[in-house]
């Protein structure tokens, strides 16, 4: 029987995990370590006129103070050479400090007590600037410009059309307009960032990073100090969480080498949650103004949205997140016309970068919103408005106008089994009992989210490989980092299925890179679609060499040699009581191993629908999430532990983006939500027991049939129920309210709306 | 950083009484939060948690005495959840499992937030704050004169809130509040209403709308007469004139968890279903 699809436990990382036998960066021994602090700025946008660090250099246990005049770093810039490059953060403020949190100065002393009192002796005079948090008002003429070299705050603009200004709502009896905003997120990992770093007396680097991708960190590092990647070594031990916020090498990582060099000891740092807040950089951030016309009987035709991504201060990695979004802004729909335009700005806030689902959700936000605006316009329900407008199942592979090529997917399967599922019919009975009955304290909504998304979309390649163990068990290497998704039952699970060698028996590594050769991390939900195709591949030339070796112990001609992996033992077709086991090719032939670089190969696109049922109080504006209902497919699901673990995280990330998270700024950008007091992450109290509905349509793009299921859950989750919120609301007349639907939000909206 | 952890009461008030810059450790809920951001710098503290006598508390006829350490765990369960319904409600809404074992009624007191979930239960309650100090010994002061502002009490120097004394009343309590969250969170709104069966009448009280607990004297006096007491029976238009009563009572600020408006309205709101609650039809 196959080991595949059964829901294996998560033996390999759980036991640890929840006794206190894992090792993050914060508990690792690391002898003769000190300790780094960094001077945050406590001001938007202001020029510095001075530093003093000679109060913070005389106390107890300080080894170094240095800012920006100490350091020869390059800035940070993006890869996209359509910013400007005077954008770029160097990595201490030098003149100019542009968002709360911006590192001024860093301290190195002997314990972390000490490095954070020299830290708050280090003296700087701010002459503050006008500063300008909002990305919209960025955008304006009479705007603080956050770089005086560049003409205006506007990063990069990108555009296109598919069809003349003058006919695009051609066909269209309806056409909905609405300004949305996909909000700013703090992407908020259990494990707040932390690294130790030390050089040897070589000259090479050693790291250890809580990152999402150890050789990106790696190759990060090695540029900012002009290394060959062999002269860094970097290792992510277990890592609390990064939902893409981790991805990247951030300042805070490229100084703690340059202090190790420094004091020629190691040096290790832990931020705080506050820190954290500030420091790793957001999600979302975008606002959209979008427009869908279709017919009166709800066929949806036209879609056109310009996209205004608020970069933060300095345009990072999440500059490619509109770009997602135009790419996968169409969705689910085959539309005759789609526009989309693309703005990034700055503004004086923290940088904006990847986060759950990294500009897919935003697509997916918009266009799902407008659906539902639509439907009610055009007098239509909901669901059938989808239906009418699905691309059709048997369309794939389906190119879009964006060009996405999707492919696979059963949009119309989804939705109906979703919508059975949530016993939809009924509900939209009980929803008008409730509207009859005058029952405004506890209105019913009924949210529906029908999405398509692309995991792995860069379509990277990645390394797996197995070696053969003494005692005939295995040890898998992958190139993919996992941060608590269960990579090592996921993989020791595709291991075993290939090569019979038992599950406990395999043991999984990653997120060394002197153990493991290459790796492009974990993030995109790309790890089992590419790490487990590259150690299924691998597993199967691992199983191919054996059998040659295993014909030779049998002294049989390897093509009559089978592999029976229900025993884990190699015999001649047809008399398998003569058999050589693993352990006895073991024995013979230690050290046998193999390894993979799979293929570049396109991004696969998992679907799926979700049903939102919520309970609203119109009195006081409260939400109540009675019900979650997902139905994703991301193609072969592997382990439906696992699978469920990423959905059930997914919907509480999506759930709290539509009615809890939210980071503030006021309008001179001092941030207000920087504890978990104000900054609402969802507790068990507040979501429902998930209802997951399975589907399954593999992808023809991997041997596993696999897509990704990382970020399906959130992008399904969060329209769903930010459109039950509204739908609730529909017959007051409300239309709209902007994520998080908080309760003064949506008592406003009511409020607005009986005016 | 010297923390003092004497083992009886005599012994903190005169730790306090040597040390008059230590400041009082008791569940620590506020103070570590403080410390983590910088707000206090670590000095001298006087931890409470070996101090047995305030962690007690005792019945004498209709009068509870609640010492100052019950945690908010303490007073959400058993008999004191009993005796006093309405401390247990707002003590239930205080942060998580932890938060509530750890934090404390003589805390929330001492700290004197204006989000301080159990101060309008104690103000509708017209509680005593007793406190005492090594030089000036016991005294008694009405929870009314206790809070004096926002994170301002009336304890003097070196003086320590020993325990706080709520009556035991005959008739429904509640206590509503309105967070973006169920849990964790610090309060928009929240409204407390006793009712006081043997002496016909409610009282009400209001959180997070004012620089202290506010008792809405307004809303009393109507319910006074509005209610027909013993029976509690009162019409509907009796329980949306009470809740607009006491939003008048309100003294909100905008903030960046609401504006001034919506928490003047749901204390509307909180005000009225906290009446319909406690009174019949």
């Amino acid at each position: 029987m196959s080991i595949l699809g059964t829901r294996v436990l998560r033996a390999a990382e759980d036991p640890r995990f929840l006794t206190g036998g894992d090792r993050y960066i914060d508990n690792l021994p690391l002898d003769g370590a000190v300790h780094a602090e960094y001077v945050m700025s406590p001001v938007a946008h202001a020029r510095i006129t001075g530093i003093d660090t000679s109060a913070a250099r005389a106390m107890p246990g300080v080894l170094a103070v240095i800012t920006a005049a100490d350091i020869d770093l390059a800035p940070q810039t993006t890869s996209n050479p359509r910013v400007p490059e005077s954008m770029g953060r160097p990595l201490l403020a030098t003149d100019t400090v542009r968002f709360v949190g911006e590192l001024v100065a860093a301290v190195v002393a002997e314990t972390q007590s000490q490095a954070i009192d020299a830290a708050e002796a280090v003296v700087v005079d701010y002459d503050p600037l006008p500063a300008v948090a909002d990305a919209l008002v960025a955008l304006t003429e009479s705007a603080p410009r956050l770089f005086p070299e560049t003409e205006s705050n506007l990063a990069l603009f990108a555009g296109f059309r598919t069809s003349d200004d003058d006919d695009f709502f051609a066909g269209c009896d309806v056409v909905v307009r609405e300004r949305l905003v996909n909000q700013r997120m703090a992407v908020t990992p259990m494990e707040a960032r932390a690294g130790a770093m030390w050089w040897d007396d070589a000259g090479r680097l050693h790291a250890w990073s809580c990152t999402q991708g150890a050789h990106g960190t790696r190759d990060g590092l090695a540029k900012a100090f002009g290394l060959e990647p062999e002269q860094v070594r970097v290792v992510a031990p277990d890592v609390g969480g990064g939902f893409g916020g981790k991805m990247g090498t951030y300042p805070e990582e490229v100084l703690l080498g340059e202090l190790a060099r420094r004091v020629g000891r190691p040096v290790r740092w832990a931020e705080s949650r506050t820190q954290c807040q500030l420091g790793l950089y957001h999600g979302r951030a975008q606002v959209h103004d979008v427009e869908l016309g279709g017919t009166r009987d709800g066929r949806l035709i036209a879609y056109r949205i310009r996209i205004v991504q608020d970069a933060g201060a300095y345009p990072s990695g999440g500059v490619f997140l509109p770009y997602l979004t135009r790419l996968m802004a169409s969705g689910v729909y085959e539309l005759e016309r789609v526009d989309a335009q693309i703005e990034v700005v700055v503004t004086n806030t923290t940088p904006v970068d990847a986060y759950r689902g990294a500009g897919r959700p935003e697509a997916t936000a918009a266009i799902e919103r407008m659906v539902e605006r639509f439907a009610v316009e055009a007098g239509v329900d909901p669901a059938e408005v989808r239906r009418k407008s699905f691309i059709s199942p048997d369309a794939f592979p389906y190119t879009t106008k964006t060009k996405a090529t999707y492919d696979s997917g059963n949009y119309i399967g989804a939705l109906e089994l979703a919508l059975s599922g949530a016993g939809y019919v009924q509900l939209r009975d009980e929803q008008a009992r409730r509207r009859a009955a005058g029952d405004d304290g506890r209105l019913l909504g009924i949210g529906v989210s029908s999405y398509v998304e692309i995991t792995n979309g860069d379509g990277s390649g990645e390394f797996g490989s197995i070696e053969l163990t003494d005692d005939g068990g295995a040890i898998v290497r992958t190139g993919t980092s996992p941060h608590g998704q269960g990579h090592h039952t996921a993989f020791a699970m595709i291991a075993s299925e290939i090569t019979g060698i038992p599950f406990s028996r395999i043991e999984v590594r990653h997120g060394d890179t002197d153990d493991v050769p290459r790796g492009g991390g974990t993030g995109g939900s790309r790890s089992l679609q590419a790490g487990g195709t590259a150690v299924y591949r691998a597993s199967e030339d691992f199983v191919r060499a054996a059998l040659d070796l295993a014909a030779d112990m049998l002294e049989a001609n390897p093509d009559d040699v089978v592999l029976d992996t229900a025993a884990g033992a190699f015999h001649v077709q047809g008399t398998p009581a003569i058999a050589r086991t693993w352990t006895d090719l073991a024995a013979a032939h230690g050290g046998l191993r193999a390894e993979r670089d799979t293929e570049r190969s396109a991004g696969t696109f998992p679907f799926g629908t979700h049903v939102a049922v919520v309970e609203v109080d119109t009195e006081t504006g409260s939400v109540r999430v009675l019900r979650h209902i997902a139905c994703d497919d991301a193609g072969t699901i592997i382990n439906p532990v696992l699978f469920d673990g990423q959905v059930h995280g997914g919907v509480a990330a999506g759930i709290s983006q539509a009615l809890f998270e939210h980071f503030v700024y006021d309008v001179d950008g001092n941030p207000l939500t920087t504890n978990l007091a104000d900054y609402c992450v969802p507790a068990a109290s507040e979501l429902p027991s998930f209802e997951r509905i399975a589907m399954e349509t593999p992808t023809p793009l991997n041997p596993l049939g696999a897509k990704g299921i990382g970020e399906a859950g959130t992008i399904g989750a969060t329209p769903a129920v930010q459109n039950a919120v509204i739908d609730a609301l529909a017959h007051l007349g409300v239309r709209h309210i902007d994520m998080p639907c908080t309760p003064e939000r949506v008592w406003q909206a009511v409020q607005a709306a009986r005016r | 950083m010297t923390v003092l952890a004497p083992t009886d009461l005599d012994g903190a008030l005169a730790a306090l009484a040597e040390r008059p810059d230590a400041t009082v450790l008791a569940g620590g809920t506020d103070l570590m939060v403080e410390l983590n951001f910088g707000h206090r710098r670590a000095g001298v503290f006087v931890s409470l948690r070996r101090v047995r006598e305030l962690r007690e508390w005792s019945r004498v006829g209709d009068e509870l005495t609640i010492g100052a350490t019950v945690t908010y765990t303490g007073l959400e369960r058993g008999q004191i959840a009993t005796l006093v319904p309405a401390l247990a409600q707002a003590a239930r809404t205080v942060g998580s499992p932890q938060i509530r074992n750890a934090g404390t009624i003589g805390g929330n007191l001492a700290t004197a937030s204006p989000a301080g979930d159990t101060l309008p239960v104690l103000s509708a309650l017209d509680a005593v704050v007793v406190c005492a100090s090594a030089s000036a010994g016991r005294r008694e002061v009405s929870v009314h004169d206790f809070l004096v502002g926002p994170k301002r009490s009336a304890l003097a120097a070196g003086e320590l809130v020993v325990a706080v004394r709520v009556p035991v009343l005959s008739g429904p309590q509640e206590f509503l509040k309105v967070g973006t969250r169920n849990a964790m969170v610090i309060s928009i709104a929240g409204v407390a209403l006793v009712t006081d069966a043997a002496r016909g009448g409610l009282r009400c009280a209001l959180g997070s709308v004012g620089p202290t607990a506010l008792r809405a004297a307004d809303a009393e006096s109507f319910a006074a007469t509005a209610v027909e007491w013993p029976s509690r029976r009162a019409t509907p238009e009796a329980a949306i004139e009470f809740g607009r009563l006491t939003a008048g009572a309100a003294r909100p600020i905008d903030d960046h968890r609401a504006t001034a408006h919506y928490r003047r309205h749901a204390v509307e709101v909180c005000a009225r279903r906290a009446f319909e609650r406690v009174t019949l039809r």
